[in-house]
C-alpha cells in the first residue's frame, strides 16, 4: 500500500492532465482515439484491458509528442500481440532455454533456432533491397537504355579543301607604262633644297637585262619578267590522325546536332601545330565546333605538311570536320 | 496469449529488449510496476514494451492485476501493475547469472 501511496503522490501531473480534460488538445483527442483504435484491433480477450492500461499510461506522458509516440506504439503494440495471440505454435519452438542462452548468445536473435528474422527486420530489408535495386538501375539499366536511344552507327567525314591546282599558271607578262616624268616635276623646286645631283645614267653600270628595259624610250618593258613556277601540294589530316567520331560531343549526339565545321590549322614541316586552331566557318552549333577544334588540337603531329616543289614547309590551311548522325 | 515467442513451459524468446524489462524487474522482484514506470526505467517503447509484458505474463514470469484505486477520487485511471513471480524470478536470475551484466549496458 506504502508503493500505491508514493505512487499516487508522483502522479499528480497525471491529476492536473485529468482536471484539464475540458482543455484536452486536438492531439491528446486524437492519441486517445488511436488508443481506442489499436485496442479494438487487440484479441478480445485482450481489449478491453489494453485499452484501460494504455489509456491510464499514457497520461502520464508529459509532453504532447512522447504522448502522440506512445500511442502510435501501442498502435504497433496491437499488431505485434494479435500476430503472437493468434499465430500457430511452431513445431520446433523459437523460443530456447534459459540455460543454452550463455552458450550460443542467443539473446540477439541470431541463433539458427530462434526467429531470425522480425517483422522489422524484414521491412528494412524490404527497403534495402529496394534501394539496392534503384542504385542497380541508375547504374546499369537506365544507362544502358540511354545508350540504346542514341544511334549506334555514326559518321563522321573530313572533308579536305579542294587542292588548288599543282601547278600555278603562268602569269601574264604585265604591261606596265613607266610614265617619263622628270623628278624636277614632283619635288619642291630644287634651288631651295641642296641636292647632290646623281650621276648620269650612262655611267652606271648596270647587268644587260636591266638596262634594257630602262633605257627603252617610254619605259614601256619589252620583255615579261622571268616567273617561276612552284609545285605546291598543300596538307591536310594524315596517317593517324584521330577518330573524329571519339571527338563527336556526347550532348551533341545526344540532341542529334550534326553539321560541317571548317577548321583552319598551320603546322609545320613535321606536321605538329605551329599555332591553336580556328574555326573559319561554323557549323552553327557551339558543341560542334568546340568537338572540332578538340579533335584538329588532338591531331597535331598527324597533319601532312604541305609541299612546295617536294619540300615540307611551314604553311596555313583549312579542313572540313562533318559531324553527321547516321541512322 | 502469445504462443509463438513464448511456451507453455515457461520459455520465452530472449531479446535484448526483453532482458531490459527483467532487469528493471529484478532490482526490486517485489515491487509492482507498470507499463509506464518500465517506460522511465529503461526506455522502451510502448511498441515493444506491452508485448514483452504480456509475453512474460502469459509464460508464468510476471503476474498482473489492477491498481486499487478509485479513479474517480484518484483523479486519474487506475494502472496495470506487474510483478515477477517466483519463477519468472529464477528464471531471470538463471539467465542473468549466465551473461556477463556488461553485455546489457
Amino acid at each position: 500500500m506504502s508503493q500505491l501511496n508514493e505512487r499516487e503522490q508522483l502522479s499528480e501531473h497525471e491529476r492536473e492532465i485529468m482536471a484539464a480534460g475540458v482543455n484536452e488538445g486536438w492531439l491528446d483527442r486524437c492519441c486517445r482515439r488511436l488508443i481506442h483504435g489499436a485496442a479494438r484491433k487487440a484479441p478480445a480477450t485482450l481489449s478491453e484491458r489494453l485499452e484501460e492500461e494504455w489509456q491510464a499510461d499514457l497520461a502520464t506522458r508529459r509532453s504532447a509528442a512522447s504522448r502522440l509516440r506512445f500511442a502510435l506504439g501501442c498502435c504497433w503494440a496491437t499488431r505485434v500481440i494479435a500476430r503472437e495471440h493468434f499465430a500457430p505454435l511452431p513445431a520446433a519452438n523459437a523460443a530456447l532455454s534459459a540455460k543454452s542462452w550463455g552458450s550460443k548468445l542467443a539473446f540477439l536473435n541470431f541463433g539458427p533456432q530462434s526467429r531470425l528474422l522480425s517483422r522489422r527486420s524484414i521491412a528494412l530489408m524490404v527497403v534495402v533491397c529496394l534501394h539496392v535495386g534503384v542504385f542497380y538501375a541508375l547504374m546499369s539499366g537506365l544507362a544502358y537504355n540511354i545508350t540504346k536511344v542514341i544511334p549506334a552507327v555514326m559518321q563522321t567525314q573530313i572533308i579536305d579543301e579542294p587542292h588548288p591546282r599543282d601547278v600555278l599558271p603562268p602569269l601574264p607578262p604585265p604591261s606596265l607604262t613607266v610614265p617619263s616624268v622628270k623628278s624636277e616635276n614632283l619635288f619642291l623646286p630644287l634651288h631651295s633644297i641642296p641636292i647632290q645631283e646623281p650621276p648620269d645614267k650612262a655611267d652606271v653600270a648596270l647587268p644587260p637585262s636591266q638596262t634594257e628595259p630602262l633605257s627603252s624610250a617610254n619605259g614601256e618593258m619589252s620583255s615579261p619578267p622571268t616567273t617561276h613556277v612552284v609545285s605546291r601540294v598543300q596538307g591536310g589530316p594524315g596517317q593517324g590522325f584521330p577518330n573524329p567520331d571519339e571527338y563527336y560531343p556526347m550532348v551533341a549526339r545526344h540532341l542529334q546536332e550534326e553539321g560541317v565545321a571548317t577548321v583552319r590549322v598551320c603546322v609545320d614541316p613535321r606536321g605538329r601545330l605551329t599555332s591553336d586552331p580556328t574555326t573559319v566557318e561554323s557549323t552553327g552549333s557551339a558543341r560542334l565546333d568546340a568537338g572540332a577544334l578538340q579533335l584538329a588540337r588532338a591531331g597535331s603531329g598527324h597533319y601532312r605538311s604541305s609541299l612546295e616543289d617536294g619540300k615540307a614547309v611551314n604553311s596555313c590551311y583549312s579542313f572540313r570536320v562533318r559531324f553527321q548522325l547516321k541512322n | 496469449m502469445g504462443k509463438a515467442d513464448h511456451n507453455t513451459d515457461g520459455t520465452v524468446r530472449m531479446s535484448l529488449q526483453t532482458l531490459r524489462v527483467l532487469e528493471v524487474f529484478l532490482e526490486n522482484p517485489t515491487e509492482q510496476r507498470s507499463g509506464a514506470d518500465v517506460h522511465q526505467a529503461c526506455g522502451i517503447a510502448s511498441g515493444t514494451l506491452y508485448p514483452i509484458l504480456l509475453r512474460l505474463e502469459a509464460a508464468g514470469w510476471f503476474v498482473s492485476r489492477w491498481e486499487s484505486i478509485d479513479p474517480s477520487t484518484a483523479g486519474r485511471p487506475r494502472r496495470r501493475l506487474y510483478r515477477l513471480t517466483s519463477t519468472g524470478q529464477r528464471r531471470a536470475s538463471e539467465i542473468f547469472a549466465s551473461f556477463s551484466r556488461g553485455i546489457l549496458t
